[in-house]
C-alpha cells in the first residue's frame, strides 16, 4: 500500500527536494515541528462549536483558538502580561470539549497553562484568585473553612472534597449509607484540599504544596481504597498527582467507577424518565464516558433519554469562570438546562459541581448516588 | 495601549473614532470593548497570508473598539453612531472567511455578532430563521433533532455562523442537491445606514421588482449588518447511498457527472479528484490510487434516492470503488491542520476557488495548474471539482511552495493568485466560486465585472453614502 505522503514524493519531484521541498519533508518526517500553541492558534476553531464558552459568550477572543493566540501573542512579547490580557485565558473552563475535535487533539487549557503559571510567578493574579491561594493555604479547604472532622481508619476512606464538605455535606452522608449497603466499611477524615483549584489558576507551585501535604495526610491513614464523590478530586489524584510525582499509596476511584464494579449485583428498580449529565472530569479526563449511562442501564423499569448534547460543561468547571465571571457560567448552566430539559425533567450526574450549577430551573437534578438509594428503597 | 504589533496595512483612520467609542460606551456599556486583547482577536479573519504576518508579529490592521450586540436594537445603534461620526463599522461572524473580508483596514469598529443566536423552526413552512450569529453546527443539530437539515455543509461548518454564509455566498459540501445558501435564503432582516432596520419577508416568492434579498446574499458588509435569515429547510434524508469510482482521465469523470446532471438526477455530494490529489486523500484505497477519483453521496426520499443511484451507476464511465472511500471522506472532511503545520515553518498554503462552464473546464483546469505552477516556488498544486450544476463546475485548487530567496512569503503568495487568476480569467471561468472577495480577491473584481463594476460601486455609495460600512471590502 502506498504511503500517506507518496503523493507528495510525486508531485515535488527529487530537484525541488534540494529547495524548498526538503523543509517540507521534514515537517511529514516529524523532524521540523512548531509547538502546539503555535499550531493551535494557527486553527480557523474548528473545535468552536463544542467550546460552551464560544458559543454562550460569543466572543472571538475566548473561542479556543482566540485563547491561543492571545496566549502565544503574550508569550511573544506582544501582548502585555496583565489583567486585561490574561482574562480571555482564564475564561476557559478547562473541560477539554474542544480535544475532541482537534485534529491534534489539543488540549486548550493544557497549552495556555504555561501562561498562567508564569503571570502567578510574576504575581499577575486576579484578586478574586488571591483570596482562593490564601484559603488552601491557611485553612487547606478552597472555601477557607478548615474541616472540624475527625480522623478514622480502616481500609476505604471516603473522600469529600471540598464541594460536598462545604455545600452538600448531606451527600456525603448518603454516599456513606450506600457504601455501607455494598459491604463497604468507608471512614472519613478532617480532609485537605487536592489542590486542583491552585493547579486550574496557574498556581502549580501552591499547588504541589496542598498536594503533598493531602497525599501525605491520606498516605498516613493507611487506607488501602479512596473512594470520592468529585471526579475532580478523582482526576487530580489520579492524573496530577503522578504528573507532578506526588505519590498516593491507596487505588482512588471516583464512586462511579467503584459503582461499576459491583452494579450488577443489585437489585434496582423504579419506573420514571431521567436523562443524565456527564460531568466533563468524569468522561474526559477520566476516560469514563460510558459509565454514568450504563449505571442508569441497570436500574429496571427506568426510561434513559438522551441528553441533546452527550457532553457540554456546566459552566463551573475550571475553578476560574465562576469566580471571575459568574454571571457567564451562571448562562452556560442555563443554556446546558435548556439541553437537558429536551430529555427529561430529572437529571442525574455525578459531580457535586455540576448538580449545584444544575438544579433549578425546572430541572431537578440528582448525584448518581443518590438516585440509586432511592431506587434501591423502592 | 499594549499592543507591539507593526501594522501592516497602514491607512488613515476615518472619522471620530473616539467620539464615536464614547458614545456607543453610552449606549452599550460592556457590549463596547477596548481591550488590547478584542482589539487583537479582531484584526484579522482565516486570510492566510496574514497568519504568515502574526508568525513575524504584524497584524493587518486593528480596530479600535470591538461591539457585542445582544439584540437589533444593539446593532442599530451601532449603524447609527457609525453613520453620524462616518467612523467604519465591520461585521465580524465566525471568522472563517479566508480573504480578508473582516479586516479593520481603516480602523473604526468590529460587530461581532455571535450573541444573536435565537433559533425558531417553522414546520409546515419548511423554514427556519435564525440570528445571525447562530453557529452552523448548531442550526443543523437543531434541525436534524426535529426531523429536517439544512443541508449545508461548509468546511467551516463548526466554527462559522449563518450570518457569515449568507454574507460570504458561502456553499456547502452537500450542494450539488441542496445548492448554496443563496438558494436557501428566504428572507432577511439588515440594518443599513444611517441606522434603520429593513426585513425583507420570507415569502414563497415575490414579484415585487428586483429581488433585494440577492443584493445582501454575498454582500460581505458593504451594504449592511445582517442580524437575522430565514432559511429553507428539507425533510431528513430517508435513505442515503455511497458510490466512488475510479476513472483514467479528468475529463471521462467530467463527464460522466455532466450526463448524470443532465438527465435530472441530483446527488447530494460530487467530488472529482485529480491524480495528485487522489493520490492524498485515497492512499489506502489501491482501486483508487494514481487514477482519478469520484465520491459521490445519493440521499433523500428512498424512491427517488434509488432512481437516481441506478442513472448515476448507468452514467459513470469509471471503475466502481464502493463505499469505503466515501466513508474514508466523510470521516475526515473536517479536519483542518496543513496551514498549522506547515505556516510556521515557511510554506505558503492556500486554496482557490473558482467556477466555469462544461465546455471550457477541463480546459480552466489545465490553465490554472500550468499557471500556479509556473511560479517559481511552487512546489505542488492540485484540485478538486466539489460543486456541480447543469451548466458547470467548480474546481477548488490547492497551492504550496516555499516563496525562492530574495521574495517575501506575501510576494511569493502574490504571484500565485495572480497567475491562478490571470489563467480563470483567461479560461473563461469566474475569480470565485464561494469564498467571496475580501480584500484580498477586490484587486481582479474590476476585470471580471467590467463596467458592471462602476454599478456595484454606484448601489454600494447609493446605500452607504459615507462608506462607513466596511469600507475597501470588495469594492475599492
Amino acid at each position: 500500500m502506498p504511503g500517506k505522503w507518496d503523493w507528495l514524493k510525486d508531485e515535488i519531484g527529487f530537484s525541488n527536494l534540494l529547495t524548498g521541498g526538503r523543509m517540507i519533508f521534514k515537517v511529514v518526517q516529524g523532524k521540523l515541528s512548531a509547538d502546539d500553541l503555535t499550531k493551535c492558534a494557527l486553527c480557523p476553531n474548528m473545535c468552536r462549536h463544542a467550546c460552551p464558552v464560544s458559543i454562550v459568550e460569543g466572543r472571538e477572543t475566548t473561542s479556543p483558538a482566540g485563547k491561543a493566540r492571545v496566549a502565544l501573542m503574550i508569550r511573544e512579547g506582544r501582548l502585555e502580561l496583565n489583567l486585561d490580557n490574561l482574562e480571555p485565558l482564564y475564561t476557559c473552563l478547562g473541560c477539554d470539549l474542544c480535544t475532541l475535535y482537534c485534529p491534534f487533539e489539543f488540549s486548550v487549557a493544557d497549552l495556555i497553562q504555561p501562561v498562567k503559571e508564569e503571570a502567578v510567578n510574576m504575581g499577575v493574579v486576579f484578586e478574586e484568585f488571591r483570596k482562593v491561594f490564601e484559603n488552601l493555604e491557611t485553612s487547606g479547604d478552597v472555601y477557607g473553612n478548615a474541616d472540624s472532622g475527625t480522623d478514622g481508619s480502616g481500609k476505604v476512606l471516603y473522600f469529600k472534597g471540598c464541594t460536598v464538605r462545604n455545600e452538600r455535606p448531606e451527600l456525603a452522608e448518603k454516599t456513606l449509607v450506600l457504601l455501607e449497603k455494598l459491604g463497604y466499611e468507608a471512614f472519613t477524615i478532617s480532609e485537605t484540599c487536592c489542590g486542583l483549584p491552585a493547579y486550574n489558576l496557574g498556581n502549580t507551585e501552591l499547588f504541589k504544596k496542598v498536594a503533598k501535604r493531602t497525599a501525605e495526610r491520606l498516605n498516613a491513614t493507611g487506607a488501602e481504597l479512596i473512594v470520592t464523590s468529585c471526579p475532580s478530586c478523582a482526576y487530580t489524584f489520579h492524573v496530577l498527582y503522578p504528573k507532578y510525582g506526588i505519590k498516593l499509596k491507596p487505588q482512588v476511584l471516583h464512586i462511579t467507577e467503584l459503582l461499576g464494579e459491583v452494579i450488577g449485583g443489585l437489585k434496582l428498580k423504579g419506573a420514571g424518565t431521567v436523562t443524565y449529565h456527564n460531568p466533563c472530569k468524569l468522561a474526559l479526563h477520566l476516560g469514563r464516558r460510558g459509565l454514568l449511562k450504563s449505571l442508569l442501564e441497570n436500574v429496571e423499569g427506568l426510561e434513559i433519554r438522551e441528553p441533546r448534547r452527550e457532553l457540554f460543561c456546566c459552566g463551573h468547571g475550571g475553578s476560574a469562570v465562576s469566580r471571575l465571571k459568574p454571571e457567564l457560567a451562571e448562562e452556560i448552566a442555563a443554556e446546558r438546562r435548556k439541553q437537558l430539559r429536551d430529555g427529561a425533567a430529572r437529571v442525574v450526574t455525578a459531580c457535586p459541581s455540576c448538580e449545584l450549577a444544575l438544579n433549578g430551573d425546572g430541572l431537578e437534578v440528582l448525584d448518581i448516588v443518590e438516585f440509586l438509594l432511592e431506587r434501591m428503597e423502592e | 495601549m499594549t499592543l507591539t504589533f507593526d501594522e501592516v496595512l497602514k491607512r488613515p483612520k476615518r472619522g471620530s473614532v473616539d467620539e464615536a467609542i464614547a458614545e456607543l460606551k453610552n449606549l452599550l456599556g460592556d457590549k463596547v470593548s477596548t481591550k488590547p486583547a478584542d482589539l487583537f482577536s479582531y484584526s484579522h479573519d482565516y486570510w492566510l497570508i496574514t497568519f504568515h504576518w502574526l508568525l513575524k508579529g504584524k497584524v493587518p490592521a486593528l480596530p479600535d473598539a470591538a461591539v457585542f450586540p445582544e439584540s437589533e436594537e444593539d446593532v442599530v445603534k451601532a449603524v447609527k453612531v457609525a453613520h453620524e461620526k462616518g467612523v467604519p463599522l465591520y461585521p465580524y461572524g465566525g471568522g472563517s472567511g479566508v480573504l480578508g473580508a473582516t479586516v479593520p483596514e481603516y480602523g473604526g469598529i468590529v460587530v461581532d455578532l455571535k450573541r444573536l443566536r435565537d433559533l425558531r423552526l417553522y414546520e409546515d413552512d419548511l423554514m427556519v430563521e435564525a440570528g445571525a450569529g447562530v453557529n452552523g453546527y448548531y442550526i443543523e443539530e437543531y434541525l436534524n433533532r426535529r426531523g429536517y437539515t439544512l443541508g449545508h455543509f461548509p468546511q467551516s461548518l463548526y466554527p462559522s455562523t449563518v450570518g457569515g454564509w449568507v454574507a460570504t455566498k458561502a456553499i456547502g459540501q452537500f450542494s450539488t442537491r441542496y445548492g448554496g445558501i443563496e438558494d436557501m435564503v428566504l428572507g432577511i432582516r439588515a440594518v443599513i445606514p444611517p441606522g434603520k432596520l429593513i426585513e425583507l419577508k420570507p415569502h414563497p416568492r415575490t414579484a415585487t421588482g428586483p429581488d433585494l434579498r440577492k443584493l445582501f446574499v454575498g454582500s460581505e458588509g458593504i451594504f449592511g449588518i445582517m442580524t437575522r435569515v430565514w432559511l429553507k429547510v428539507r425533510p431528513y434524508p430517508e435513505e442515503r447511498f455511497l458510490l466512488s469510482f475510479a476513472s483514467e482521465s479528468l475529463e471521462e469523470a467530467l463527464d460522466s457527472v455532466r450526463r448524470i446532471l443532465h438527465r435530472g438526477a441530483r446527488p447530494a455530494v460530487v467530488r472529482i479528484y485529480d491524480r495528485v490529489e487522489t493520490k492524498r486523500h485515497f492512499y489506502k484505497f489501491e482501486e483508487l490510487y494514481g487514477k482519478i477519483g469520484t465520491v459521490i453521496i445519493v440521499e433523500g426520499d428512498s424512491r427517488l434516492a434509488r432512481a437516481e443511484k441506478e442513472i448515476v451507476e448507468g452514467e459513470f464511465k469509471g471503475v466502481p470503488a464502493g463505499e469505503e472511500p466515501v466513508r474514508h471522506w466523510l470521516k475526515t472532511r473536517f479536519n483542518v491542520k496543513e496551514i498549522s503545520e506547515f505556516a510556521p515553518i515557511g510554506v505558503v498554503i492556500d486554496t482557490i476557488e473558482v467556477a466555469v462552464n462544461w465546455s471550457r473546464a477541463a480546459e480552466l483546469y489545465g490553465n490554472v495548474i500550468r499557471a500556479m505552477k509556473s511560479v517559481k516556488g511552487t512546489l505542488m498544486a492540485s484540485a478538486h471539482a466539489s460543486h456541480f450544476y447543469d451548466q458547470g463546475v467548480c474546481f477548488y485548487f490547492t497551492f504550496a511552495g516555499v516563496p525562492p530567496k530574495g521574495r517575501s512569503a506575501e510576494e511569493f503568495y502574490n504571484a500565485v493568485w495572480d497567475a491562478a487568476m490571470r489563467a480563470t480569467l483567461d479560461s473563461g471561468g469566474t475569480i470565485s466560486h464561494h469564498h467571496g472577495i475580501g480584500r484580498h480577491r477586490r484587486g481582479w473584481l474590476a476585470e471580471e465585472l467590467g463596467d458592471a463594476y462602476e454599478v456595484l460601486r454606484k448601489i454600494k455609495l447609493a446605500i452607504d453614502e459615507k462608506d462607513v460600512m466596511n469600507p475597501g471590502n470588495m469594492v475599492m
